[in-house]
């Protein structure tokens, strides 16, 4: 009744360059087939090595770690330089099937940015027959149009172009999930803003015009906010840096917040609430802004950690509050 | 997600000068990562399993909660509930044992005075709705950490109870009536009196195996006839519903917003389909792991 799942453990003697790997079953410890790695292999190597002895785990889904209840090792260790003797213990996870998250990313942006232009049009069967591709006559159903359309457009390139990823996969159950939550809501408000018996903002064109600065200023500044964390870290690499603000007056956020981007998130999305008075949107935004929040703090949680001189002022996500 | 291996079939080959032939692997050091559990580990994941109060393994409905070994290990990590919290939550445990023996005697004697079944709703209308919805304090006990729950799964079990009670038997009062009722009723009241009993007595160490037994064997009976009674009331309130309007919004409006609770209610009474199976067969699972656990227990004695 073990909660462990069984491991291969990896021995390296201290004056060979060969290792032998062991696989750990009920019947006891079997070795699978032996393979060469010098004591420089990187756990990517191994990884890789694994890969083709075990071709249905590819390396993305391999969890290796030094204690079975610890913490992943990463692609970059090095064998040597791991708190290991001459005999080492790896364990085995398999972390399931993986997809690369720039295929996520492209797949949930996608979806919101061409369903809302199936309502805006007002393709047949969403709303009755005699509203079938007609046009509202409210300005701003137009205006919404654009600033959602834009919005995620921005998105789509932005992952193309301009975002550094940690990780290069995620879990494959996760498309469906995060699909499901973008389309969905994006199914829900294009619903109800392209709707014929829209009503349009209480206080009309004033609203309308301060909401769309709301919605432009943040969208100039979470796209600032990208470009900066672009900058931080070079092409390639994985390294993880302080974020400062720089000359662009957007990043100014840098100084109280850990994660501007998300608050300039936030900020988008209660400016478009504004713009198109649509409970649905007001509703996205504080789901998007719990999300945002837990993120921002885990975010924050780890700047903490492995920077000591993390600046003290820095809210996770609200300047001053969150 | 921690993948069974299949096992290579390759044995050490033998002969001193291959470089393959190292010792073989030292066994590690006995201990409870590795071999099956030690008595006093039993004793604590026996403990753990029937003090885990996962509203969702409320004999009506089992949880996702896992129990057994993980929820074992997890329990022994944290610190049980100190003493104040474990006497606030004897107290509680007692007091909603009470109360659900209140609706219990008042079901049997309106039934004894009335002569039939019909219509026993209106006699233990205001303790139920009491009791139910003091069940709600159950996920503050499990945001604040005394019971070793996880509060998504809690509010979702306690709030579909509370659902049930007001947004469908109280606001349709046409249903007030309806045999269905007296149906879910009967079978919540039962599942909890021994749940809280249940709780109760593990909290005080001294659990009896009737109870344990009754609570992971009733629910067998238990829960498909909590569940027939909830979908039957259900499906009862929607013409009336549908009639009245009730709860619902419609477009043009202000917020341009629309919520039709007719199709709402519909929406819920499909949502079981996928979920009771998942709960029920979870249910039977922890009985065959907690009941034969005891036999093990048993037996070492």
């Amino acid at each position: 009744m073990t909660d462990l799942s069984p491991g291969w453990r990896f021995w390296m003697p201290r004056q060979g360059k060969s290792c032998v790997f062991w696989t750990r079953t009920p019947r006891g410890d079997v070795p699978a087939l032996p393979l060469q790695v010098e004591p420089q292999a990187t756990i990517a190597e191994i990884k890789n090595l694994f890969t083709k002895t075990h071709p249905q785990w590819y390396p993305a889904r391999q969890s290796l770690r030094l204690d079975p209840k610890g913490k992943s090792l990463k692609d970059e260790d090095i064998l040597q330089k791991l708190p290991v003797g001459t005999t080492a213990t790896l364990y085995f996870r398999d972390l399931g099937a993986q997809i690369s998250w720039v295929t996520v990313f492209l797949t949930e942006y996608a979806g919101p940015l061409f369903i809302y232009l199936l309502f805006y049009f007002r393709v047949p069967f969403l709303y009755g027959h005699k509203y079938d591709f007609t046009s509202s006559r409210h300005s701003v159903v137009h205006l919404a149009c654009i600033c959602h359309s834009f919005h995620y457009v921005k998105r789509l390139l932005e992952t193309l172009f301009v975002h550094r990823f940690s990780h290069g996969t995620m879990p494959l159950r996760n498309i469906f999930k995060n699909c499901t939550y973008y389309w969905g809501f994006a199914a829900w408000m294009a619903y109800y803003i392209n709707h014929p018996l829209y009503t349009p903002p209480t206080y009309g064109a004033q609203q309308v015009k301060l909401a769309l600065a709301i919605f432009v200023i943040c969208q100039l500044g979470n796209f600032s906010i990208h470009m900066a964390l672009r900058d931080l870290r070079p092409a390639g690499s994985k390294t993880r840096k302080i974020p400062y603000p720089t000359k662009n007056p957007f990043t100014w956020l840098f100084l109280l917040v850990s994660c501007p981007n998300y608050t300039y998130e936030v900020g988008s999305w209660i400016g478009f609430a504004i713009m198109t008075q649509c409970l649905p949107v007001a509703l996205f935004s504080l789901v998007g802004f719990t999300q945002m929040t837990i993120w921002a703090k885990g975010k924050h949680r780890s700047y903490l950690k492995e920077f000591r001189d993390y600046p003290p002022l820095r809210m996770p996500i609200v300047p001053f509050l969150l | 997600m921690a993948a069974l291996w299949a096992v290579s079939g390759l044995r050490p080959r033998p002969g001193p000068a291959s470089p393959w032939s190292l010792p073989p692997p030292p066994r590690p050091a006995k201990s409870s990562l590795w071999c099956s559990r030690t008595e006093s580990e039993l004793r604590v994941l026996d403990m753990a399993a029937s003090a885990v109060a996962t509203a969702a393994s409320k004999g009506n409905g089992g949880g996702g909660g896992r129990s057994g070994p993980s929820e074992g290990s997890s329990a022994r990590k944290k610190k049980f509930p100190g003493p104040l919290a474990t006497a606030y939550l004897v107290i509680y445990n007692v007091v909603m044992t009470a109360g659900w023996l209140v609706i219990a005697v008042g079901l049997v004697r309106a039934y004894l005075a009335k002569g039939s079944y019909h219509s026993l709703y209106y006699s233990i209308e205001k303790p139920l709705k009491f009791f139910q919805t003091g069940a709600l304090l159950e996920i503050l006990h499990c945001a604040i950490g005394i019971v070793p729950s996880s509060v998504v799964l809690t509010s979702f079990q306690v709030m579909s109870r509370v659902f049930l009670i007001w947004a469908v038997t109280h606001s349709v009062k046409e249903v007030q009536t309806e045999d269905s009722v007296l149906l879910f009723v009967t079978a919540w009241t039962i599942t909890e009196i021994i749940r809280y009993s249940f709780y109760t007595f593990s909290l005080l160490n001294h659990l009896p195996y009737l109870i344990k037994w009754a609570r992971y064997t009733l629910f067998i009976v238990l829960y498909p006839m909590g569940v027939s009674g909830e979908l039957l009331t259900i499906y009862a309130a929607l013409p009336f519903v549908r009639q009245a309007g009730l709860y619902s919004i419609s477009l043009p409006n202000k917020y341009n917003f629309s919520f039709d609770y007719y199709a709402f209610l519909i929406l819920i009474m499909i949502s079981y389909i996928p979920l009771f199976p998942q709960l029920y067969f979870h249910m039977i699972h922890q009985r065959r792991k907690v009941l034969s656990h005891t036999e093990e227990h048993k037996k070492f004695e």
